[in-house]
């Protein structure tokens, strides 16, 4: 007791241990979380990474404007992040979710403009697969922002209503009949005319988000934005000048 | 995205704490299915059976079960009243809120289990420590099924005291979590877990990559039956049959190796052996005495990759046994054999099953800074068992076990071919410059030309990785060499996205000097070698131990056994010492023994 007071032993990185004079993060895992700034920079809507100096709209909301106002990410689903998505989500090391959670809230006070959002849902699990896992991603992701911005979380305000099939290799068209009526909105009173932040893990193909959306909408949800730990990269096709 | 297995049910045992009361004298226990224990109570002559608590997550069903059984007076009259208020003692012990009164109707009696089945989960769980999910998927390995719930099974077994029931996550006595997969209390964390339904869950971190370990989650633990003293196997043929001639000093070894079993004296030994002496081959003294007179032996080690070059060697030794290696990855986690093999994270799933485990390279990352994996491979000893620890640079907690006599030592010094190992030369240069700063240090240079006079190959040992690049670069930049396409000197590390083609390309001698870090310390022979360790006074990287391993890349194979080793510094650091001097006294030790050649100074 005596000699830890006399010889504190300091903050460890929440991934590698090293020790870290502020925040979660040492600055190696830092940097490697933050290097695709250098390359990349998100689709002005759903927040897809696009590479630098090339088009502001990626292809997809070029065809089709996502439901939602605005999608941004901590980073592309790749290296380090993806690595620690893996860990909290398959291994259930849960300890990640605060670290992350603040990345999070880091990008959400950075890119989702001034406005302060109501309330914070989580994308909701099947409740099979909430007792399979034994607690969702998505939920302590939400909760950590949450506290680190003061909002209020609800993860009981939305459900879903049953599994869906996995989105690889599906069309377009058929995600979007994949994902149709699975998700239920409990509580319509808590949401009506309100600010929405949907908070996730990954977004991919940006179906699930686009689900939530649609079904917080019709129940009254005045505007709905969209924050991530990972996203896709989008490869534009190269055209010579 | 899914993922293979993300789906598996998860068995969340939630259950009663009861007291259940004979004719004079009562006990407590704890029960998922009430129904079921009153039938074995029933069975045995008990008549009351009281509920004294809802349905609660294991772990805190467990410590109540311990804390009421050793507060409770078992005799004369049920003690109803005084259960209860003891009930609500240890929930306050344990910070936990308050919970419902207990249910007031009693479970209706069931039907007792086959005994053909209790037998199977008996016979597979022999020796092991497993979730329900992995006892289900041992007897899918060896083909057996069970019509009944199989944590019906194992809780009559747990009932007649054959396995023993633990939560994921456990209470000491005093009400401090413990993880009882791992044995650490420190990376526990409170969580909101879905599976038990409550908001103060304790979920283990330290052993997470084997699986969630949590209050809720029952563990279940039999050990390997007892056998008569008088064991053998007289259908087994334990011969090792050794391919080459061991030296004298491994001779000597062997045999005190085999002695150290078949005395049985001691519990623990360590086989302090110098780096590329053959510690493996002496071993199979110790193995054989073992598997002779039939016994159980586990050899662990912390890496998969010796688990499976190890596996290649001792089924050449005993083609007659079967061998089983278990690594993450490996196919078949629950199958039986003369002989085990594991790394150290599968030895978890094993409990109180060997008389005699070996345990390998005890200093290596990750054995050596993780207390859960020497928890893990004490537990899979059985209580009478023994431990024989390899090493060439045994840890320094080991080392003052074995001055204090507590633990028994075997040495072995020298190595087959008789000389002496290389001792460091140690070059000192206060003026040593980072990378590229100043020119080529003078004594760096002189080995470098005295590596390329002999032909032989150089590994410079560098303490980071970002080093290694530039360590390259400086010697790149002083002296290009005849072809830019195929540099002299190469780099690698253990990120290094080439690491194993440039390894390979060092070993078939394709370029001479190789830059790394201290990844190359262990497991790798090059014939003809020599070894510098640049910066050698950077302690955090190069320990006393570290640089007795890297030390002992050199000189290792006859073609060229005086092979030099240098340490390059700006100063002498304690560890360069103790490395030196150590290397020095086994040398001196096997001198005196009489284990290297004539005329070797």
């Amino acid at each position: 007791m005596l000699l830890s007071w006399l010889f504190p032993r300091g903050k460890a990185c929440s991934w590698c241990g090293r020790p870290v004079h502020q925040g979660f993060f040492c600055t190696s895992c830092r940097q490697q979380l933050l290097d695709w700034q250098q390359h990349y920079h998100p689709c002005l809507y759903c927040g897809r990474l696009l590479p630098l100096g090339k088009q502001a709209v990626c292809n997809q909301c070029r065809e089709e404007l996502p439901p939602f106002q605005k999608a941004r990410s901590v980073g592309p689903y790749q290296g380090l992040l993806k690595e620690m998505i893996w860990a909290l989500k398959y291994q259930g090391r849960r300890s990640l979710a605060t670290p992350l959670g603040h990345l999070l809230a880091g990008v959400v006070v950075r890119e989702l403009g001034s406005g302060r959002p109501d309330l914070v849902i989580p994308v909701p699990l099947t409740s099979t697969r909430l007792r399979v896992r034994t607690f969702n991603q998505a939920e302590l992701l939400a909760l950590a922002l949450g506290q680190e911005l003061d909002l209020p979380v609800n993860g009981e305000v939305m459900f879903r209503v049953r599994e869906t099939a996995p989105q690889v290799n599906l069309s377009r068209r058929s995600r979007w009949q994949n994902l149709g009526g699975a998700f239920k909105v409990t509580a319509p009173g808590k949401i009506t005319g309100r600010h929405l932040l949907l908070v996730d893990d990954v977004l991919t193909t940006g179906a699930t988000a686009s689900a939530c959306t649609r079904a917080l909408q019709a129940a009254g949800a005045a505007d709905v934005a969209v924050v991530t730990l990972a996203t896709g990269i989008e490869n534009l096709p190269c055209f010579s000048p | 995205m899914t993922v293979a297995g993300s789906y598996t049910p998860v068995f969340c045992w939630r259950g009663f704490v009861y007291l259940v009361w004979g004719n004079r004298s009562g006990r407590v226990g704890i029960s998922h299915n009430p129904g079921l224990d009153r039938t074995f109570w029933l069975q045995r002559g008990c008549r009351q059976f009281s509920l004294l608590t809802p349905p609660l997550p294991l772990g805190t069903a467990a410590f109540l079960c311990d804390w009421l059984q050793r507060r409770l007076p078992l005799k004369g009259e049920p003690p109803l009243q005084q259960a209860a208020a003891l009930v609500n003692r240890g929930r306050l012990k344990l910070g936990l809120p308050p919970w419902e009164a207990p249910p007031n109707t009693l479970p209706e009696p069931g039907p007792a289990p086959v005994a053909a089945e209790l037998a199977l989960v008996q016979k597979n769980l022999a020796g092991r420590i497993l979730w329900r999910e992995e006892i289900a998927l041992a007897l899918a390995e060896h083909k057996g099924a069970v019509n009944t719930p199989l944590e019906d099974l194992l809780q009559w077994l747990y009932l007649a005291g054959e396995v023993t029931l633990l939560p994921g996550v456990g209470y000491e006595p005093n009400g401090e979590p413990r993880c009882r997969r791992c044995g650490q209390a420190s990376r526990l964390l409170k969580v909101t877990c879905a599976a038990c339904g409550s908001g103060d869950c304790l979920v283990c971190e330290g052993c997470l990559a084997m699986g969630q370990a949590r209050r809720c989650r029952p563990l279940y633990a039999r050990p390997w039956p007892a056998q008569p003293a008088a064991r053998g196997r007289p259908d087994l043929d334990t011969r090792p049959r050794l391919n080459f001639a061991l030296t004298p000093a491994q001779v000597d070894a062997y045999r005190e190796a085999e002695s150290f079993v078949f005395q049985g004296k001691e519990k623990e030994c360590l086989l302090w052996a110098a780096c590329g002496a053959g510690k493996t081959e002496v071993t199979c003294g110790a193995i054989a005495a073992a598997l002779s007179r039939g016994r159980n032996v586990l050899y662990a080690c912390p890496r998969r990759e010796v688990i499976r070059e190890l596996e290649v060697r001792l089924t050449s030794v005993w083609p007659q046994l079967r061998i089983l290696s278990l690594y993450g990855g490996s196919p078949g986690k629950f199958g039986t054999a003369d002989l085990i093999l594991a790394t150290t994270h599968q030895a978890l799933r094993f409990y109180r099953r060997f008389d005699l485990v070996i345990l390998d390279e005890v200093d290596a990352f990750p054995l050596s800074e993780d207390p859960m994996l020497y928890y893990a491979v004490a537990r899979a000893r059985r209580e009478d068992g023994q431990t024989l620890f390899l090493t060439a640079t045994p840890p320094a907690g080991l080392v003052a076990r074995v001055r204090r006599r507590q633990v028994k030592v075997i040495y072995l010094p020298a190595r087959h071919h008789g000389h002496p190992l290389p001792v460091p030369e140690i070059l000192r240069d206060p003026f040593l410059s980072r990378p590229g700063a100043k020119r080529l240090p003078r004594s760096l240079v002189n080995c470098l030309d005295l590596t390329l006079a002999e032909e032989v190959q150089l590994i410079i040992f560098v303490p980071a990785v970002k080093l290694v690049e530039e360590v390259v670069a400086w010697l790149l930049q002083e002296r290009p060499g005849p072809d830019p396409n195929r540099p002299w000197v190469q780099g690698c590390y253990a990120a290094h996205p080439r690491r194993d083609e440039i390894i390979a390309s060092f070993r078939r001698e394709e370029f001479p000097v190789l830059v790394t870090t201290t990844v190359m310390e262990r497991g790798i022979t090059i014939p003809r070698l020599n070894v510098l360790v640049l910066y050698a006074d950077e302690e955090r990287i190069f320990t006393a131990n570290t640089l007795i391993q890297i030390a002992g890349r050199a000189g290792r194979s006859p073609a060229y056994p005086s092979g030099r080793v240098w340490f390059l510094a700006s100063r002498i650091s304690p560890a360069m010492a103790v490395a030196r001097r150590q290397i020095q006294e086994f040398n001196a030790l096997a001198r005196r023994r009489g284990y290297l050649l004539a005329g070797e100074k």
